[in-house]
């Protein structure tokens, strides 16, 4: 195994070990991530961080080409998300929803291999890297609004069904959870929408024409309809908040399902990550 | 010796504990008198409203009957029946009783947080005396700045202080589960009698933003004045129910004070913000159905209860892993108290060999007085070596063998060997 194989494997088992650490604070009815279980999770980053180096070191590009690197470089920025967000003491229960998550992602690459695609692009260099990095960005960002919702939704059915068991407290507040979400989410829209406007922008200098039937637009532009949708769930009457939680569940359900049609039907041909 | 007399909730009844405490606190109790004393070397008097302590350390053992007498003698508690009221423990028990005091182990609510700053107070309450007094000496000092340790270690490796574990923080913990701090967020109180009063502390001291609703202007004025709130009378609750973020509802009214026809009216789709309704009153002033409107949480006094249960199994899980600690201070302790109980025989035993050294060492340079007096030096360093080293290692292991606790017969052997009774009894003179 190479030296980026072995970092990444040190990652995945840091991120294993976070995982364990966690759900054992949950078990033991604690109210909050142990301190364990964070130096675990900012161990299981800096691994991580480490492999993505090497692999730029030793390939002479970044890890945003092809679908193990990419995969990577998208769970390495969701980590560093999860990082930002337990700044704030209250919102590291995340982890209990992003550590498994990022953990998938990352066995995904190990297995797939992380190398260069060998494909060649016409769309490179610096203002490409932007491009990737910033939607990875926001899709870093909508997984930290997904992890955000989904435990507003736990919580908010704990205390209205009156179950104050383990989850109801170790799961953080509703209004921490909204805004970490709201953030999130605003982040989120605001990096693809950059994103997207520097893809744009290049296919109309260099290509002159912009093909709504590449299957990157389409995810792209699904994605961006996805953050519009959950933001602007959260406006309006009553249940704005419980509103915008259910919105970014789903919308990053439906991203989800969105790249898996779109692998599914560019398997054949189509470059698609 | 090490003893304890005293009462707790587990023994005597409440107007019983109240008049001790009622008796510490206007400083009707002498420790000095207790000083004065033959016997007793050190004291300590702890007094909370759930117990009254006295911490003695005495010279050999005293009658049970003698520690009831150095207890507080508040009016109205028949002297006839305190024994019954009364816990004596000694030795290693009263130990082991004060690091369970300080870790909350031994208190009405377990897990409680306030008994460590009150066994504090009491320490320090001593020990400003002590100058005058001497209350405090080296065994009852490290007895409590041990068990404040203890306590201490226990609040911070256990889980034993987690959780709301009465109705007002079990109240504010649900009000945190959805707002997280609650600094400047609107509470609304509803009654203006003594739950009422409990809420709006609990409000104040979360920096909340206070409205005061009650029957009357004036009663709500009362209540408000314990603070900074805002005050109204019953009809205006509708209004304040749109722009609350918590309601505490507390108040004696036989029916309901707020029902569903009331919230739909001023919230047709329910708040656009969680609402949490507390109702602490009995019979309930929240209509049931109140629960059901959209972002409302609504939580009476069972459910408060829930939480407090909730609260006191995972403390109650949490006490064995607390008596390990109470258990390994208590080792410590002991190997200290016991290793203090060696040094008037080491002392003893070494004050007996230098006499026994100096007097031969005169002896023999009574008769070598052609030594020059560097020579002479010589040999009184000599022997002053000598003597050193033999006894160093029999100083070593009897320390040793009384810190492990098995040191007893050894001490006695050394007495007997060494001929050291009528020295520590003058000594102890």
């Amino acid at each position: 195994m190479s030296m980026i194989g072995i970092l990444h494997a040190l990652a995945l088992a840091t991120y294993v070990l976070a995982g364990a650490l966690i759900a054992s604070s949950l078990a033991a009815g604690s109210r909050e991530v142990s301190r364990p279980a964070l130096l675990a999770i900012v161990a299981a980053v800096l691994a991580h961080g480490a492999a993505l180096a090497a692999y730029t070191a030793g390939y002479g590009e970044l890890p945003l080409v092809g679908l193990a690197a990419s995969i990577s470089t998208l769970a390495f920025l969701i980590g560093v998300g999860l990082l930002i967000s337990a700044l704030l003491r209250q919102a590291r229960p995340l982890a209990v929803v992003l550590i498994p998550l990022i953990g998938m992602l990352v066995l995904a690459a190990l297995v797939l291999g992380v190398r260069p695609s060998g494909d060649e692009f016409e769309f490179r260099g610096a203002w490409f890297s932007l491009h990737v990095v910033t939607a990875f960005v926001a899709y870093a960002g909508l997984a930290i609004a997904f992890s955000a919702g989904l435990l507003y939704l736990l919580q908010f059915r704990a205390l209205k069904e009156k179950n104050f068991g383990r989850a109801f407290r170790f799961l953080p507040p509703l209004e921490t959870l909204d805004a970490v979400g709201q953030r999130a989410l605003v982040l989120g829209l605001g990096a693809l929408s950059f994103a997207l406007l520097l893809g744009w922008a290049w296919t109309v200098r260099f290509r002159a024409s912009l093909t709504l039937r590449n299957p990157e637009v389409i995810w792209g532009v699904v994605t961006w309809l996805v953050f519009v949708s959950a933001l602007v769930a959260r406006r309006g009457g009553a249940g704005g908040d419980r509103r915008g939680a259910s919105a970014a569940v789903a919308g990053f359900m439906v991203v989800v399902l969105a790249y898996v049609v779109l692998r599914v039907m560019t398997a054949s041909g189509g470059l698609f990550l | 010796m090490l003893t304890l007399a005293g009462l707790s909730h587990h023994t005597a009844p409440v107007d019983v504990r109240e008049r001790f405490a009622a008796e510490v606190q206007a400083g009707r109790h002498s420790l000095a008198e207790l000083l004065a004393l033959d016997h007793v070397r050190e004291a300590v008097l702890l007094s909370t409203c759930n117990r009254t302590e006295l911490y003695v350390v005495t010279d050999g053992a005293v009658d049970d009957e003698s520690l009831i007498a150095m207890l507080p003698k508040p009016p109205g508690v028949d002297g006839q029946s305190l024994p019954r009221f009364v816990y004596i423990r000694r030795g290693r028990d009263v130990v082991k009783h004060l690091f369970r005091v300080v870790s909350s182990l031994d208190s009405m609510i377990l897990g409680e947080p306030q008994i460590q700053g009150q066994v504090r107070s009491a320490y320090e309450s001593a020990i400003k005396l002590q100058r005058e007094q001497r209350l405090v000496g080296p065994v009852l000092s490290r007895l409590f700045e041990s068990a404040l340790r203890v306590g201490s270690r226990v609040r911070s490796e256990t889980r034993l202080g987690d959780g709301a574990a009465s109705i007002p923080s079990a109240a504010v913990e649900l009000a945190k589960k959805i707002f997280g701090a609650l600094n400047g967020r609107h509470a609304v109180i509803v009654g203006s009698g003594e739950m009422s009063e409990i809420a709006f502390d609990c409000m104040r001291q979360e920096n909340a933003r206070i409205s005061v609703v009650s029957r009357s202007e004036e009663s709500a004025r009362r209540l408000a004045a314990r603070g900074t709130a805002a005050v109204h009378t019953l009809p205006h609750l509708p209004e304040l129910l749109a722009n609350a973020d918590i309601v505490i509802a507390a108040t004696s009214a036989p029916h309901n004070v707020i029902t569903v026809e009331m919230v739909r009216r001023v919230l047709p789709k329910g708040p656009k913000q969680p609402l949490l309704i507390v109702d602490i009153a009995l019979p309930r002033d929240v209509e049931t159905e109140v629960g059901e409107t959209p972002n409302v949480f609504l939580y009476n006094l069972d459910d408060l209860h829930q939480v407090i249960e909730g609260t006191m199994e995972r403390r109650r899980a949490e006490v064995p892993f607390a008596e390990g600690i109470i258990d390994s201070g208590v080792e410590e302790f002991q190997a200290w108290h016991n290793a203090l109980e060696v040094v008037p025989l080491i002392r003893a035993l070494r004050q007996r060999s230098e006499q026994i050294r100096a007097t031969e060492v005169e002896r023999a340079l009574r008769s070598l007085r052609h030594l020059s007096d560097s020579d002479r030096a010589a040999v009184d360093i000599l022997t002053k070596q000598l003597l050193a080293k033999l006894l160093h290692q029999p100083t070593v292991r009897l320390r040793e063998a009384v810190a492990a606790g098995d040191g007893a017969g050894i001490v006695n052997a050394a007495r007997y060997l060494f001929e050291l009774e009528s020295q520590l009894e003058n000594d102890a003179g």
